[in-house]
């Protein structure tokens, strides 16, 4: 019983991390941006993270500034791809160099030290003393509550119960059709890409502020490339993202329990975990889905870069 | 309308090569100008640091020779991006593929006794067999499940990267010396022509021209060609699209693994956790710079060299890789903004036309 509690409460931590990112990519992926810059968005967010904080001990203002840095460098992926309509994959492997290089740059003098400020456990009445799920889902730090609940809440309500959604899909699907109808694709494109990269940017916050905490080189460890392939598994949807996040956060937590427990296999084995874990995680739906019949399918305008004056 | 507002951008779907490295080269010059700018914002000399690379880099004997054991693998993973590109793919797993030649040259290296020269084609024929089947899994999801081959291959650098930490700092440890980071020297050498410089080179600069002249003058080329350009075309012309796309991919796989082998057996003799230097994920660099051509990889495999081996020289100078790294990226994404802005053409357009293309 502590065993299940302990690998789920540290599996709802792990995930927010993959969460908040992956969140942030179904934003770029639904209006039709392949964003593969998160694993560096993400170091630039957990490097201003942990040096706001030393300036100003507030866990909110080092998240803040994070994203507002992920605004900042989203909006220059944005202008890249969506404005200039550059190569989507090029740019993103790009930003992801250039993220994560400038992050340890800047962030040499902070490596290993621990965060100034961290997001503190809220515990709700009640609902934390239930048996097995109380300490893993009601005994957490206010951004859980937002990950799980309230940003996807929010992007589902947004994406599929408004006017401005229904756009907003539109122009990921047929940005031709969407320019037609008189819908602003350029404009769409350029502010959905730009606030998904401040979630990931949010989402390094997260990792230095909240779950690790604290800041060194390679700290991010691939953990925006499996956001990315969440995002597939997820078949693009947020709720379908945050499921899927906790579920990488329980193979990530069954790894961090074997090499506390000394289990007879390899650490290393271990924290190979995760990526099969995306591997398979990838692979499946495409047998799952098509066999269940459920129409997960990508944003059909999703890479394409849209050109008025070739349409 | 009058003069200013009858120019027009206009967008040329095809333009040529030379235009397309004019924008190139403005787009390097500006990447360099904001590294230059940041340089000197940082407190360092960017003229000082700059005349420091082209001495030490282009000027010297040894720094020809770096140069050489820079572009093999560079050559190599850039030819393996190229290849999968030719099908409409993309390989980001080359660093994983790498490691895992690397990591099957080394085994034999170890662990199999014999004359060198039978054992360096073994190495070569484990190290390219090692990088095929680090892609199969990748290669049978996107044949057959249509699964993103971008992330597949990507996540598996990172389980090759643990997997030659794991045996290098454990089972493989060199015992003799007392390294911890490092497996034993292999045994088995590259033989050197010039200097430091092994034959690997040599391999590096054959790859490209063979793999184009089958791309040209074979009928297997010709079919790679048709499917790259058309999938669905090629499949109504009677090609198994699916069986040349499964060959493509290991052949990449391939290519990046051997380069993985030379790196051990030519340059570094040894198996270690850092041993990829990043060449997969500079590979991808490569390949974009080359634009799909074959042998135009050996440039721009020249021009990543120069970059790399200037950031080794700036180490020395007191910076880091990672700042080598995010230039990397910054040229990068000039790159890709450069090669759309090569599209647009400033027209003078008759107030007619103008009108008919607005209308129209």
């Amino acid at each position: 019983m502590e065993l299940i509690t302990g690998i789920l409460t540290t599996a709802v931590l792990a995930g927010g991390v993959l969460a908040l990112a992956a969140l942030g990519e179904v934003l770029a992926e639904r209006v039709g941006v392949f964003n593969l810059g998160v694993e560096g968005l993400m170091a630039l967010g957990g490097v201003t993270g942990i040096i706001a904080v030393t300036l100003y001990p507030n866990p909110f203002f080092g998240f803040a500034m994070a994203l507002l840095v992920g605004l900042g460098f989203g909006a220059l992926f944005a202008l890249a791809t969506v404005v200039f309509r550059a190569n989507q994959v090029l740019c993103g492997l790009a930003l992801t160099m250039l993220g994560s290089g400038l992050a340890v740059t800047i962030g040499k003098g902070y490596s290993g030290m621990p965060a100034k400020a961290t997001f503190e456990k809220i515990i709700i009445p009640y609902l934390s003393d239930l048996p097995i799920l109380g300490r893993a889902f009601f005994s957490q730090n206010i951004l859980v509550y937002l990950i799980y609940l309230i940003i996807p809440a929010v992007i589902s309500f947004m994406l599929f119960r408004t006017r401005h959604g229904m756009n907003v899909r539109a122009v990921g699907e047929n940005p031709a059709a969407a320019d037609s109808a008189g819908i602003p694709v350029t404009l769409i494109r350029f502010c959905y890409v730009t606030i998904g990269a401040a979630l990931g940017a949010g989402a390094g916050a997260y990792l230095t502020l909240a779950f690790v905490p604290s800041w060194s080189d390679g700290v991010v460890a691939g953990r925006g490339w499996i956001a990315v392939a969440l995002v597939i598994f997820a078949g693009y949807r947020p709720f379908g993202a945050v499921f899927g996040a906790l579920l990488f956060g329980v193979i990530t937590a069954i790894g961090y329990v074997g090499q506390a427990r000394n289990w007879p296999i390899s650490p290393t084995f271990l924290s190979m975990l995760p990526y099969l874990g995306t591997m398979l995680a990838m692979i499946l739906p495409v047998f799952l889905w098509r066999r269940l019949r459920l129409g997960f399918t990508a944003p059909a305008g999703l890479g394409v870069p849209f050109f008025r004056d070739e349409r | 309308m009058s003069g200013l507002q009858s120019l027009r951008l206009v967008r040329v779907s095809a333009v040529s090569g030379r235009r397309i490295l004019a924008a190139r080269v403005i787009s390097f010059i500006a990447a360099l100008a904001v590294g230059a700018v940041v340089l000197a914002a940082c407190g360092f000399d960017p003229l000082h640091l700059g005349t420091q690379i082209l001495k030490k880099s282009l000027g010297s004997r040894f720094g020809l020779e770096d140069l050489g054991l820079l572009l093999t693998p560079l050559i190599l993973t850039g030819l393996a991006v190229t290849v999968m590109m030719k099908i409409g793919l993309w390989n980001i797993g080359a660093d994983g593929q790498f490691y895992i030649g690397a990591f099957a040259a080394t085994a034999i290296g170890l662990f199999v006794k014999g004359p060198e020269p039978a054992m360096l084609v073994l190495c070569f024929i484990a190290g390219a067999a090692g990088g095929a089947l680090w892609i199969l899994v990748p290669t049978l999801a996107r044949a057959y499940g249509k699964v993103d081959e971008i992330i597949t291959t990507l996540l598996l650098n990172f389980v090759a990267l643990l997997l030659v930490y794991y045996v290098a700092t454990g089972p493989w440890r060199d015992r003799t010396t007392g390294t911890v980071a490092s497996t034993g020297r292999v045994p088995y050498e590259m033989p050197d022509f010039f200097g430091s410089l092994h034959w690997g080179f040599v391999i590096a600069l054959i790859a490209p021209v063979l793999f184009g002249l089958l791309l040209r003058y074979t009928k297997w080329g010709y079919e790679i060609r048709l499917t790259g350009a058309n999938p669905e075309a090629a499949h109504y012309a009677g090609i198994p699209v699916r069986r040349r796309m499964i060959a493509i991919m290991l052949l990449s796989g391939a290519i990046a693994g051997l380069a993985g082998m030379l790196e051990v057996t030519g340059t570094v003799h040894r198996l270690q956790g850092g041993i990829s230097n990043n060449y997969g994920y500079l590979g991808v660099m490569v390949a974009v710079l080359a634009r799909g051509s074959p042998v135009g990889v050996i440039a721009g495999a020249a021009l990543m060299a120069i970059i790399l081996n200037a950031g080794i020289i700036l180490q020395t100078q007191g910076l880091t890789t990672a700042a080598v790294l995010a230039l990397t990226g910054l040229i990068m994404m000039f790159t890709a903004v450069a090669d759309q802005f090569a599209h647009y053409r400033l027209v003078r357009a008759l107030p007619q036309a103008a009108a008919a293309t607005a209308t129209g």
